[in-house]
């Protein structure tokens, strides 16, 4: 079943369907070939629902509003001129700038889809001005946005923590390292790509010009302020600091800097929902996709198809690995957490690993699938909120997959990546 | 911006067609605005006063809405997500004819999803389930689910019918195929 | 035939140790084979209790206390000290209970659904950033519950500011300090970590999670009379099973919080210091009623002669 089934929806993908079409006729092949007819299907469109249901989603149009009210306003240029007055003049300096914003954001948010959004828009264009090329521009923010799942909070370690019976603290603590091992490879990538494809810098500014820059960035810097004064001050969740940082944008530049009226709100609102509900059709999608894949218990045909039971603990992480990147191709993270792990615990408690270190390792995967063609969610949020065709999105992913590949690799043969700080801290 | 709302059916159907595009535009711009406004609201009597009771499951009311009467509005403006590598190196006549089967498979698609949408709205209506605290019946908030499935799928059949009639190739209703420069529109 | 039972936990946890159990004896007994869907593979409780409504699922776990938005009558279990503090007399109750065992099937069967049992899954506390001994320690703590009106009402009434919270958030908040308390069983404070992220466990003996499992009506009406039985055993196996397993498992749960967090305090409150938070539930009895009307009533009158006859029978 599982091949017709993916045969099926990888034909209607490059035919260049819409998105939704392939994962939608995934789900209808699934059901006629489970019930035989299709008077299931209520529960299709159950699971769509249910889908985009989740409380966390909500943080996705939320940030996709303030992004763009900002974008759209003063507050992202005024940031970004004064980063730029201090990196500026350094090859590949913006470009690590963009990575360094992603991990940060990251510990504001569970969420990649809201990264790519919150990073990327803003910084973008400016990319482009200063010489970047769109391929690269797109790849680095897709894939830096994954270390917004390693970096806490983070939703997907809550979900295995509670799943695997886990310490969630110990989780948060030990994506770090990984989390920051992934921003300097990256970084490193960026400073050699600048020099290679000779980037131009601009002229060193001098200390006058950065005192004038952070002066006009003040207003704007509320909202790192906010966000991170609001969450660690207990005031309001990551997903409500979303609607935090919307109502601050909104306050920005309707009554302080008046850059937007009440027209261009509205506006502005409206593209939010448009671009909110292409991705979210594919989010309920994926959702009813793999309650087919759930149902007709899939996984656990295919494992038990490689032996998974008869393996070590090195080739147990590396089927794991495996899974979990090729699922959260396909389906959401969360989903594929929920379904997997379960499936998982058995092998990973008779071989003897570390369910923290296991969990980085998920963790990691999962954020690296969402950001892989062809189903990542992490890409139809950048196609949608960057309205670039689908290839210029990916084009320039495969060297960022390659790092995290072999961070991947290397996570599974030295689990002191992950683990040291935990040790420090809880030992 | 989005340049609506110019509806490419004549007369009557003209009418209706331009003023389901702008309840659709409408229900996106205030869902959104409605949903921050909540969030943030809750937020606000939470710390001084006590939380609403209700937020989150408006909240999921707000993201139905949302998401169904955005599909539609996206078909009608071409914004479906899709992977064009393929199709965009195709010669002109086999690409419109491609795009005349895609664009019927995927009416097919909506329409048929919004039969069982119905079928769905109506079991559901039929059980009386209510949100635990709005106290409201479920039904109440999967209305737009079907009608944004209909619309979606009527949106399509448009699409094919108008490259059947017209000699260029249309993505949509709205919109002539090649991505436009006005990309730094979000 | 291929059964399918969805349950609303992870397949460690009671719901699921009562699933493997089922699916041990059906299986033992008969050439059928029973397929287990833990927690969030098929949906959330909801979504599976629709799944075997249109008997896409055979059997399902859900807890009343969901149940609630489809059977009001079935919050009847959000009122807090109806149900009985010791452990010998909860298993009599759900052994005898006629509220349980007569009048719940009826209801469920109007729905779709034959209910097979309930039971209990352990005894609800509450963790805390702060000591919790008479309801004037909850004033003005924000504490999470589930966004179901009985329950807010019973915090109102505990002193408490009810707070709902989409679960996924409650860890993240305890820690940030957003909120200062939540209420969950036993042994899913310690599988979802919440000690990490509180200092007080409190037990004030006002609930039993409980939860119900089900099948779908027209599938079990359409079986056989020998296959009806065969489910009907399996059950009553998997029944004693899990108040065997039940009998320590609260104190098991405490324990493995303490020996995790050795800083943990863990009150269980005398029977005078209940007093106050009994004193509460009479106004939370009168807004079930005042939801459910009078077949409402009537569930109410025979769970409090329920309890008082599983009293009389261990005492
Ligand atoms: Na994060
Ligand atoms: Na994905």
């Amino acid at each position: 079943m599982a091949w017709t089934v993916f045969s099926v929806m990888i034909v209607l993908l490059l035919l260049g369907f819409p998105m939704m079409i392939p994962l939608l006729a995934g789900t209808l092949t699934g059901f006629m070939m489970i019930f035989g007819n299709f008077g299931q299907l209520e529960t299709a469109v159950q699971q769509i629902i249910a889908g985009i249901r989740p409380a966390s989603l909500i943080a996705v149009p939320m940030f996709i509003f303030a992004a763009d009210i900002m974008t759209r306003g003063q507050s992202a240029g005024r940031l970004i001129d004064m980063v730029m007055s201090f990196v500026g003049h350094l090859k590949g300096g913006l470009a690590v700038s963009t990575a360094a914003a992603c991990t940060m954001f990251g510990a504001v948010s569970g969420s990649t889809q809201a990264t790519v959004v919150a990073v990327g828009s803003p910084l973008r264009p400016r990319m482009l001005e200063a010489g970047y090329k769109d391929s690269f521009v797109l790849a680095l923010i897709v894939n830096s946005s994954d270390i917004a799942f390693l970096i806490p909070p983070s939703i997907g370690m809550i979900i295995y923590g509670v799943v695997s019976n886990t310490s969630i603290a110990e989780l948060f603590i030990a994506g770090i390292g990984p989390g920051l091992l992934i921003l300097l490879c990256f970084s490193i990538f960026s400073v050699i790509y600048a020099v290679r494809n000779d980037v131009p810098t601009e002229p060193k500014a001098a200390w006058a010009a950065r005192f004038k820059a952070v002066q006009k960035a003040l207003w704007p810097m509320g909202f790192p302020a906010i966000i991170i004064g609001g969450i660690y001050g207990g005031i309001f969740s990551p997903t409500e600091a979303a609607a935090a940082c919307v109502l601050y944008a909104l306050i920005l530049e309707v009554l302080v800097f008046r850059e937007l009226d009440l027209k261009g709100v509205y506006e502005t609102a409206k593209s939010t929902g448009l671009i909110t509900a292409v991705v979210f059709i594919l989010v309920g999608a994926g959702a009813a996709f793999s309650w087919v894949i759930s149902f007709a218990q899939i996984p656990q045909t295919v494992l038990g198809a490689v032996g998974i039971d008869d393996m070590g603990a090195i080739g147990v992480l590396f089927v794991i690995s495996i899974a979990f990147f090729v699922g959260c191709m396909f389906v959401d993270p969360i989903v594929v957490i929920l379904v997997l792990v379960p499936i998982f615990a058995p092998v990973v408690d008779a071989v003897g690993l570390d369910p923290v270190h296991v969990g980085i390792i998920i963790t990691l995967q999962v954020a690296i699938g969402s950001a892989t063609p062809p189903f990542g969610c992490d890409i139809f949020t950048a196609i949608a909120v960057f309205k670039r065709p689908y290839m210029e999105v990916i084009r320039g992913t495969p060297p960022f997959i390659v790092i995290l590949l072999t961070v991947s690799v290397a996570l599974i043969f030295f689990p002191q990546i992950a683990l040291f700080l935990r040790d420090i801290a809880f030992n | 911006m989005l340049t609506d709302d110019t509806s490419s059916l004549p007369g009557f159907l003209g009418t209706v067609d331009l003023a389901i595009a702008k309840l659709e535009a409408i229900m996106l711009a205030l869902g959104v605005l409605l949903m921050a406004l909540n969030t943030v609201a809750n937020v606000l009597g939470r710390v001084f006063w006590e939380s609403i009771y209700f937020s989150e499951e408006l909240n999921r009311i707000l993201i139905i809405l949302i998401t169904f009467a955005g599909i539609s509005y996206a078909a009608r403006h071409g914004r479906h997500i899709r992977m064009s590598a393929i199709y965009d190196t195709l010669p002109p006549w086999p690409r419109k004819l491609l795009t005349i089967f895609i664009s019927l498979v995927t009416a097919i698609f909506m329409l048929g999803l919004a039969w069982y949408a119905l079928q769905f709205l109506l079991t559901t209506m039929g059980r009386g389930r209510v949100l635990p605290a709005l106290q409201i019946p479920v039904w109440i908030t999967l209305c737009w689910v079907p009608l944004g499935f209909f619309l979606t799928g009527l949106q399509y059949v448009l699409t094919a019918i108008k490259n059947m009639i017209e000699p260029d190739i249309y993505l949509s209703t709205n919109v002539l195929e090649g991505y436009d420069n006005d990309e730094r529109e979000v | 035939d291929t059964w399918r039972y969805a349950f609303e936990e992870a397949e460690t946890e009671v719901q699921g140790v009562f699933a493997q159990k089922f699916k041990e004896e059906i299986e033992a007994n008969s050439d059928h084979e029973v397929q287990l869907f833990p927690f969030g593979t098929l949906g959330e409780s909801a979504d599976i209790m629709e799944q075997a409504q249109a008997g896409i699922l055979q059997f399902v776990d859900q807890s009343p206390g969901f149940t609630g938005a489809l059977i009001p009558e079935a919050q009847v279990f959000f009122v807090p000290y109806l149900l009985p503090q010791d452990e010998a007399t909860l298993q009599e109750f759900f052994r005898n209970s006629k509220a349980i065992n007569e009048m719940f099937p009826e209801l469920y069967a109007e729905q779709g659904l034959e209910l097979l049992t309930m039971f209990p899954e352990g005894e609800v506390c509450m963790t805390t950033q702060e000591e919790v001994r008479s309801p004037e320690d909850l004033d003005g703590v924000k504490f999470r519950v589930m966004t179901n009106p009985l329950l807010v009402e019973s915090y109102n009434q505990f002193g408490a500011t009810p707070t709902p919270l989409p679960w996924g958030e409650v860890y993240g908040a305890l820690q940030t300090g957003i909120i200062q308390g939540q209420e969950n069983p036993g042994f899913f404070l310690d599988s979802t970590k919440m000690y990490e992220v509180t200092e007080y466990v409190t037990c004030i003996g006002h609930n039993n999670f409980t939860t119900a499992m089900m099948a779908n009506k027209d599938f079990y009406d359409g079986l056989s009379e020998e296959d009806q039985k065969l489910v009907e055993n399996a059950t009553d196996v998997a029944f004693d099973h899990i108040l065997d397993y039940q009998a320590g498992l609260q104190d098991k749960s405490l324990e493995n919080i303490k020996s995790a967090k050795p800083g943990m305090t863990i009150n269980i409150l005398s029977e005078e210091e209940r007093q106050p938070f009994m004193d509460t539930a009479p106004a939370v009895e009168d807004a079930f009623i005042e939801m459910t009307g009078e077949s409402g009533k009537e569930i109410l009158e025979q769970m409090k002669a329920d309890l008082e006859a599983a009293n009389a029978a261990t005492n």
